[in-house]
C-alpha cells in the first residue's frame, strides 16, 4: 500500500497529521525539488499577502514596496528554521538528516501557505465587517501547519512528543542566535568595507594631489 | 450669465492673489497631513498680510503730551514681552497684554489704539505688574469688562473700562485660602470667564486644573486638571511602588500631571485646553464640557492626534512640539499655536486638520516666522498671532484656496456633501492633494448612490473605513444585479463537479491531481535533460 506520486504523498501528509509523516519516513519518500519550489510559494505569499490584500483589510504602508523583509520573512526564515533545527538534534540524538528536514518542513507549511491565498483572494470580496472570516482561514492554516510541523518534527527525528516541543524550542532560540551572529557579521562587514573604502579615498587622493 | 461673472469674479481674484503671493511669498512651507500621517505639500491657506509693530499700532502716542493718549513721557513706544492677544467678537476690538510693559492695550480691528490701561482704580494695589493674560467680554449693559491675570500681582482681577486710559475695580480673584490649594506662590497667567460670570485662572505649575471662582471671588475648585501620561518611566516607577519600603517611596518622586497652559472658551460653554509640554501626547489638546470632562478622549477608543506627526520639512528644528495657544473662530474652527515650530495648526469641528503655516525665524528671518509666538487670535478670516521677542503682531489673511476650503469644510461638518461638491471639486482643482476634498467627494458620491465614483475617491485619499462602506454597497447592488446568473453559475458548477465524481468513480477519468502530478512530472523531467545536454 501507499503508493502515491510526489504530490499524492504532498496530500497524504497535510490530511494525515498523525501517520503521515511516519509513512513518508518509513517509504523513504519525499521530493527536495518539491520543498524548494513550496518555500517559492511562501515567498510569493508573503508578497501576495502585501500587494493584493483587499483594499480595506490592507494594513501596509503601500507607497513603498520593498522586496528585502519578505524575502527575509520566507527564505531567510525557513533556512534559518532548518539549519537551527538541525543543529538543536544532531545534538539530542535527532535522526533527521538536513536534506529531510528541510523536506517535512516544506510540507508541513502547506496549509499555512493556502491559508495566506485563500484568505487573501476573500478579502477582496468581503467588507471589514466580516473580517471574521479572513482571519479564520488564516489562522486555520497556520494552526494546522503548527500541528503538522510537530508531528513532523517528531517523525524526522524519531522523538516522544515531550522531546519534539523541547527541540522545536531549542530551535527557535537557536535561530535567534543564527540571526543575532548574522546581523552581527553584516555589520562588522560594513565596517571593514568603510575602512577599506575610506582607505581607498586616502590613497586616491595622494596619486593625483 | 451668472455663471460667467463668477467665473470671471474667481479669474480676477486668482490673479490679485497670485500678484500678491508673487510679492510676498510665504517663508514656510505649506503642507497637510494624508492618510498615512505624511506630510505633504498643499496650498497656502492663509498668508501675512502684515506685521504690526509698536510704532505701526501707534504706541509713540502715549508718550506725546499732545495725544488724547499721554501717559508720560518716557513711556515704551514698543511693545515688550507681550503674552496675550485678545478679541472680543461683538465690538470688533483687539486687546493686548504688554507684559513687560506693564499696561494693556485695546485697538480696534484696523490696529487704531483706543486705549492703554496702566492702574486701576479703586484697588489697592493700583498698577498692573507684568500682566500676561487677559479676557474681555462686553456684558448686558453695554460696558467693557476686562478680566486681567495680573501675574506678579498675585491676583486676577475684573475691571469696568470707563475710558480711554481709566479703569475701575471690579472684583479681585486672590490665592484661595483653602485646603485643595497646596502651592506656595500664586502667579495666574491665563485667565477666561464663561456666561454665568465664573472665571478661570490657570496658575503656573499648579497642575490640577484651571481654579474656578464664582463672580463673586470666592473659590469654588479646580477645573479640567490632565491625566499623568504614561511614560515609560511612570510605569516603572509604577512598579518600583509595589516593592518599595515606605522610607523609600517617601523619598520618591511622585508622578504628576502636567498642567495645562492654555485654554479658550467657545460659544456653546465648551473649554479647549493646550498643554505646553513638549510631546505631551496625553491631553495634548482637551475639549471640555462644562462639567469637566474630555470629549476629545482618546482611550475611549477615538483617535484624535494635534500638531505635527513627522517631520517632513524644516528637519533642522527640535524635533519637539509645544502646543502653546489655542482659540477658537467661527464655525468651530479652531487654531493651535505651536511655540516650538513657530506653526498654527487650523482645524475643523470635527478636528481634521485644515491648514498649517507659520515658520520659525531661524533661519529665514521674514514676515511670517516668530521668534517666540505667545499667542494666537481670531477674527473672520484673520489670524493674529503676537511675538514676544520679536514684539509685533503679525496678521495672517485667508488666501482663496483657504476660502473655498473653509466653505466647504463648514458644509461638511453639517453633512451637507451634495451641497459642498462643486466647492471641493474646485478645491482639487487648486490641490490634487488634498486629501479631505477626496474624503468629502467620495461621501458625496456615495450619498448619490455613485458607488464606484465612491470608492475611486476613497482609494486616493487612502480612507480605507470609507471605502468599506461604499464597497458594501457597491457589493450588495451587483449581487441584485447579477443574481440569476450568479445562481445559475452555482448550479451548473455543482452539477459538474458532480458529473466529475461519478466519472471518477467509474474510472472513465483520471482525478485532477494525476494531471497536476503527471505535469509536474514533466517540468521535472525537461529540468533534468537539460544539465545532461550541456555534459555531452
Amino acid at each position: 500500500m501507499y503508493e502515491f506520486t510526489t504530490l499524492g504523498w504532498l496530500k497524504h501528509v497535510i490530511f494525515h497529521p498523525i501517520e503521515g509523516f511516519e509513512d513518508l519516513r518509513w517509504k523513504k519518500k519525499g521530493s527536495l525539488g518539491l520543498s524548494f519550489f513550496i518555500v517559492f510559494l511562501l515567498f510569493v505569499a508573503m508578497v501576495v499577502d502585501r500587494q493584493l490584500k483587499g483594499f480595506a483589510f490592507n494594513t501596509a504602508y503601500v507607497k513603498v514596496f520593498n522586496v528585502v523583509p519578505l524575502i527575509v520573512q520566507s527564505f531567510v526564515y525557513f533556512f534559518v528554521w532548518v539549519i537551527g533545527n538541525w543543529a538543536v538534534c544532531t545534538l539530542f540524538d535527532g535522526e533527521g538528516t538536513l536534506k529531510k528536514i528541510c523536506i517535512y518542513s516544506a510540507y508541513a507549511i502547506v496549509p499555512y501557505i493556502f491559508g495566506v491565498y485563500l484568505s487573501t483572494f476573500i478579502s477582496n470580496f468581503l467588507v471589514l465587517d466580516e473580517a471574521i472570516w479572513v482571519n479564520f482561514i488564516s489562522y486555520l492554516g497556520l494552526g494546522w501547519s503548527v500541528v503538522l510541523m510537530i508531528q513532523a518534527m517528531k517523525a524526522v527525528h524519531q522523538y516522544s512528543f515531550t522531546k519534539t516541543l523541547v527541540s522545536i524550542g531549542g530551535t527557535l532560540i537557536a535561530m535567534l542566535l543564527i540571526l543575532f551572529l548574522a546581523v552581527l557579521l553584516l555589520s562588522l562587514f560594513q565596517q571593514v568595507y568603510v575602512f577599506i573604502y575610506s582607505l581607498y579615498t586616502e590613497i586616491a587622493y595622494r596619486i593625483r594631489g | 450669465m451668472l455663471k460667467r461673472l463668477i467665473g470671471i469674479a474667481t479669474a480676477v481674484a486668482t490673479i490679485s492673489s497670485m500678484a500678491v503671493t508673487a510679492f510676498a511669498d510665504e517663508p514656510y512651507e505649506t503642507y497637510s497631513y494624508d492618510n498615512w500621517q505624511d506630510p505633504i505639500p498643499s496650498q497656502a491657506g492663509y498668508m501675512v498680510e502684515k506685521t504690526w509693530t509698536g510704532h505701526d499700532l501707534g504706541l509713540d502716542e502715549l508718550s506725546n503730551p499732545e495725544s488724547e493718549f499721554f501717559i508720560s513721557n518716557n513711556e515704551n513706544p514698543n511693545l515688550n514681552g507681550a503674552c496675550d492677544i485678545y478679541v472680543e467678537d461683538t465690538t470688533r476690538t483687539i486687546w493686548i497684554a504688554d507684559t513687560e510693559n506693564h499696561r494693556i492695550l485695546s485697538f480696534n480691528e484696523n490696529f487704531e489704539l483706543k486705549g492703554c490701561y496702566k492702574s486701576i482704580d479703586g484697588a489697592g494695589v493700583k498698577n498692573f505688574n507684568a500682566p500676561k493674560g487677559l479676557f474681555v467680554e462686553v456684558n448686558a449693559e453695554g460696558d467693557t469688562i476686562l478680566y486681567v491675570a495680573d501675574t506678579e500681582n498675585s491676583r486676577g482681577v475684573r475691571l469696568k473700562i470707563t475710558g480711554p486710559l481709566t479703569c475701575e475695580l471690579q472684583q479681585e480673584f486672590l490665592k484661595p485660602d483653602s485646603q485643595a490649594y497646596s502651592a506656595e506662590a500664586f502667579t495666574p497667567s491665563k485667565v477666561s470667564a464663561d456666561k454665568e460670570g465664573n472665571v478661570y485662572l490657570i496658575a503656573t505649575s499648579v497642575n490640577t486644573g484651571a481654579l474656578r471662582y464664582d463672580k463673586n471671588g470666592e473659590f469654588k475648585g479646580f477645573f479640567g486638571a490632565n491625566r499623568v501620561e504614561q511614560t515609560a518611566e511612570v510605569i516603572a516607577r509604577k512598579v518600583w511602588r509595589i516593592f518599595a519600603s515606605e522610607e523609600q517611596l517617601e523619598a520618591m518622586v511622585s508622578t504628576v500631571p502636567t498642567e495645562f497652559h492654555n485654554f479658550d472658551m467657545d460659544q456653546d460653554g465648551f473649554i479647549f485646553t493646550v498643554t505646553e509640554s513638549a510631546n505631551a501626547s496625553t491631553d495634548a489638546v482637551k475639549k471640555l464640557n462644562p462639567a469637566g470632562v474630555n470629549i476629545w478622549n482618546n482611550a475611549k477608543g477615538n483617535t484624535y492626534q494635534f500638531g505635527d506627526f513627522a517631520w517632513g520639512y524644516d528637519e533642522s528644528v527640535a524635533k519637539s512640539t509645544k502646543l502653546t495657544d489655542v482659540v477658537v473662530g467661527e464655525n468651530e474652527v479652531f487654531n493651535l499655536l505651536d511655540y516650538e515650530t513657530g506653526r498654527v495648526f487650523q482645524y475643523d469641528k470635527n478636528a481634521d486638520l485644515l491648514f498649517v503655516f507659520g515658520t520659525r525665524s531661524t533661519p529665514s528671518e521674514q514676515e511670517g516666522s516668530f521668534t517666540a509666538p505667545n499667542a494666537v487670535e481670531t477674527l473672520g478670516d484673520k489670524i493674529y498671532v503676537i511675538d514676544g521677542i520679536k514684539n509685533d503682531v503679525t496678521v495672517f489673511v485667508e488666501t482663496v484656496f483657504g476660502k473655498y476650503v473653509h466653505a466647504a469644510s463648514i458644509l461638511n461638518v453639517e453633512g451637507k456633501y451634495t451641497e459642498a461638491k462643486p466647492i471641493w471639486e474646485e478645491v482639487i482643482r487648486r490641490d490634487g492633494g488634498y486629501t479631505m476634498a477626496h474624503i468629502a467627494l467620495g461621501k458625496a458620491a456615495l450619498n448619490a448612490g455613485e458607488y464606484k465614483l465612491a470608492m475611486e475617491y476613497f482609494e486616493t485619499a487612502y480612507d480605507q473605513e470609507n471605502y468599506d462602506k461604499a464597497y458594501e454597497y457597491y457589493r450588495d447592488e451587483f449581487l441584485r444585479a447579477n443574481f440569476e446568473i450568479i445562481v445559475i453559475g452555482l448550479f451548473v458548477l455543482i452539477v459538474l463537479i458532480l458529473v466529475y465524481g461519478k466519472l471518477k468513480k467509474k474510472k472513465i477519468i483520471a482525478p485532477i491531481s494525476a494531471y497536476i502530478a503527471v505535469g509536474f512530472m514533466k517540468i521535472k523531467e525537461s529540468l533534468k535533460k537539460k544539465p545532461k545536454k550541456e555534459e555531452e
